[in-house]
Formats: C-alpha cells, structure tokens, sequence
C-alpha cells in the first residue's frame, strides 16, 4: 500500500491504496470520477484519457506511484458552475457523441492541445487526437467540433 | 509484488543489489503497466526510475548530444537541441505510438524492453549510437549494436541501467536519410518492419550508406553486409540479385500475428530500392 498525494481537478487528494492500482483504477474506483473511461486498457484507444502534469496522458498505464504530486485533470473539471466548457458545447453542437465512450478521451485529448496551443491547424488537430479512437467513427463531427472550439476562442 | 521508489542513483543501485529473483526497472511503465495489470507480472519486483530527474533531459556535451534514458518522447520531439542538430533523428521519432503513449514513454524503455520492433533503435544503430552504462561502481560506454545478445537478451549487468544515449553531433551531416515504418495504420502503429537509412553521394557513387532494420530479427540491427556491396557502387552497379542475397543472410523474417515472412521480406527489398532511387 502507498499513500498517495496528488491533485485532482483544482483539490487536493490524499489517499493510501494499494501499489498495483492504475491512476484509472484511483480515479474511477476510489474517488468516483466514472467520467473517465476504460476501453482497451493497453493505451490503444485513449478512452482513459485525463490530462497530468499538462500533457494528455493514457490513465490506464500510469501506476499509482508515478501519480504523487501530480497535477491530474478529468473530464469531471470542463463543466464550471452547471456551465459546460466550450469545448463540450462544440461537441454537442456538431452531435460528436454517438455512444458517447470515447467523448471523454477526445475532450481530454483535445482540451491538452487547446491548453498549449489555442489556435491549431487541422493538422494538429488531427495529430493531437491519433491516440483516441472512435468505435462508431465518427470522427468528422469530432474534427469540426474541436475545430469550432478554436473558432470560438478566436472571437472571444 | 514489491515496490520500491530508490530516492537517488546511488540509493537504486543499493535497492537493486539486494533484491533476490526477478526485479524490473520502471521507466514511463508503458508496457510494464499493461504486464502488471494483466497478471503477466505479479510477484516480482518493481523498482521505480522515472522520479530520478538525473537521468532525464536532452543536453550537449562536447561533440555528442546526450539523451537520458528517462527523456521521453515527448522532451525529445520537442527538443530545441535536437531539431537543430539531429532533425532527422527527431522527425522520424513523430510517428512513435500516440501522443498520449510519447508524453509517458522513454527511450531507455524502448531500447531496454528489448522489443524487434523498437522503434528508436534502427535510426540509433544508423547514427553510431553509444549508450552509456550505469553501475554502481562503474560507468562503461557500449556502441548500440553490440547491446543486444538476442531476444530480449542484452549485455547489460544485474545490476546496471541505462543511464544516457549518446549520438555523434554530426551523425546525420551530409547525409542524405530515409526513414519509414510499415503498419497497418498511421498511428499507434507496432511496425510490420521498420528501416533507417543514411547515404552519402560523390560523384555518383555511393560512397558511405548505413542501414539498420526492425521486426526482421530477433532485434533490430544494421545490414553491414548490405552496406559493404553497396559502397562505391553507382546505382547502375547494383545487381539485385546479389543484393538479395546478401540481405538474407542477415535478416530472419517470421510469420507473427502482425504480418508474414514473405511480405515483410518483399517490402524490405523494395523500401531498400526505394532509397537507392532504383
């Protein structure tokens, strides 16, 4: 067992588990942060994605001791106040959601580039989002909608 | 399973010496992560490397430039040092897994997991790469193509890490280079096979060329035999045939459950051709 200090979305996280648990494991089971998923579980897929220490990162390779003192973001963090971020609004506009399981790793992924670099091409867009995969394939919405976000931040 | 976090070099070495049985050092985790959750490893020991910040960072240091095996490759990517220096080196490195898998994976891990399909390791053997060796007591220099002894079989000690990657500053100078990786999709591709690739020009000769393949032998090596019949040919010199033959004598094709031999030993001649500009 470790005792583990980290930051999760803005709090702070002091928690001991076991050594063997993935960051995944820690956010969904012993914090209740469901909104991050598990897909494939071997970094294929990106639907555990959070974004740590500012890079997007697959939750499901990352053990419990390589989390101290690291700064975590998830999905649970875009929405302040009942307000959804704009990036999800875009998501919603373009109906990027199909089934909806690997929404969260797109906006996480999305969110890690936009946080760098607010104005991308489609090109760094569309590298940005290579580790994520879409089941249903719906990754044209995804594309437009990130690409709206940037659209949106532009006439701020 | 035990977990241990070494505080320093010196600590990790102490740690690793008294460990008995099987122990596994942990960079970004990128693959031990997945073997642990899978059950594939489960009592042995993990000893904890990436918080060393020592062996971290991309730096020059007289004519070599310095990667620690704990740079990941995501520092490497974005390097300012290497873009200047080894640009070649780092634009093939773009296409590595994910940009989720760069921001966590390391280059001590991908040489050190001991995969045939490394990705870093052909264009480490085509720019005369040395690793640097850390013991205890001892530090040692070895060029990258005598690291690996076999499958997943290197000459590293019990108790000896990788600690830095050293490349000639000038490795890639006046080279013209060739990279490609051949996958069933464009990211999050493991290689089919992998090849790298310098040569240099003069007078329509080729008159020094270095080719390393991956996922084509037991690890990823030069094609030194290929290289010595192909210098200071013309490329209307070259007879393929003779080419061919002296490739199969040093590369081992096989039939896994990500291509076939045959295939794999086809694109390996054209890819090869396809950098001679024949």
């Amino acid at each position: 067992m470790i005792n583990l200090k980290f930051n999760v979305n803005g709090k702070d996280v002091e928690i001991t588990v076991d050594d063997s648990l993935r960051l995944l494991d820690i956010l969904r089971d012993e914090l209740g942060l469901t909104g991050t998923k598990e897909g494939c579980g071997i970094g294929e897929c990106g639907a555990c994605t959070v974004i740590m220490n500012g890079e997007a990162v697959n939750s499901c390779m990352i053990l419990a001791e390589q989390v101290q003192n690291a700064k975590v973001e998830t999905v649970e963090n875009l929405e302040k106040n009942e307000v959804l971020s704009k990036l999800q609004d875009a998501f919603l506009d373009n109906g990027a959601i199909q089934c909806g399981f690997c929404t969260t790793g797109m906006l996480m992924s999305s969110k890690a580039l936009l946080d760098k670099n607010p104005t991308p091409s489609e090109e760094e867009i569309k590298t940005a989002l290579e580790g994520n995969l879409c089941r249903c394939t719906g990754y044209v919405p995804i594309l437009n909608s990130v690409k709206d976000a940037v659209k949106k931040y532009l006439h701020k | 399973m035990k977990f241990y976090k070494p505080k320093s070099l010196l600590e990790l070495f102490e740690t690793s010496e008294k460990i008995e049985g099987k122990k596994y050092f942990l960079a970004g985790g990128t693959d031990i992560n997945v073997q642990i959750k899978n059950g594939i490893i489960k009592d042995e020991s993990i000893i904890f490397l990436n918080h060393l910040t020592e062996l971290k960072g991309v730096l020059q240091s007289d004519n070599h430039i310095i990667i620690g095996a704990l740079a990941s490759f995501r520092g490497i990517i974005e390097s300012k040092l290497l873009k200047n220096k080894l640009p070649f080196f780092q634009n093939s490195l773009q296409e590595f897994a994910s940009p989720l898998i760069q921001t966590t994976a390391t280059i001590g891990g991908n040489i050190a997991n001991g995969s045939p399909t490394a990705d870093v390791v052909p264009l480490l053997l085509v720019l005369n790469a040395k690793l640097k060796l850390f013991s205890k007591s001892k530090l040692r220099e070895v060029p990258i193509s005598e690291f690996y002894l076999g499958y997943k079989k290197f000459i590293l000690k019990r108790n000896e890490i990788i600690g830095a990657v050293l490349i000639p500053e000038n490795a890639e100078t006046g080279y013209e280079t060739f990279y490609k990786k051949i996958g069933s999709r464009k990211a999050l591709t493991i290689a089919k096979l992998a090849i790298a690739g310098l040569k240099r020009i003069s007078n329509n000769k080729i008159e020094d060329i270095k080719l390393a393949v991956g996922s084509l032998n037991e690890y990823p090596r030069r094609l030194y035999k290929v290289e010595e019949y192909l210098k200071n040919k013309t490329v209307d010199e070259i007879d393929f045939f003779e080419l061919e033959s002296q490739l199969k004598k040093e590369i081992t094709p096989i039939t896994d459950l990500r291509s076939d031999k045959e295939y794999r030993y086809q694109v390996c001649v054209n890819l090869i051709r396809t950098f001679l500009n024949h």
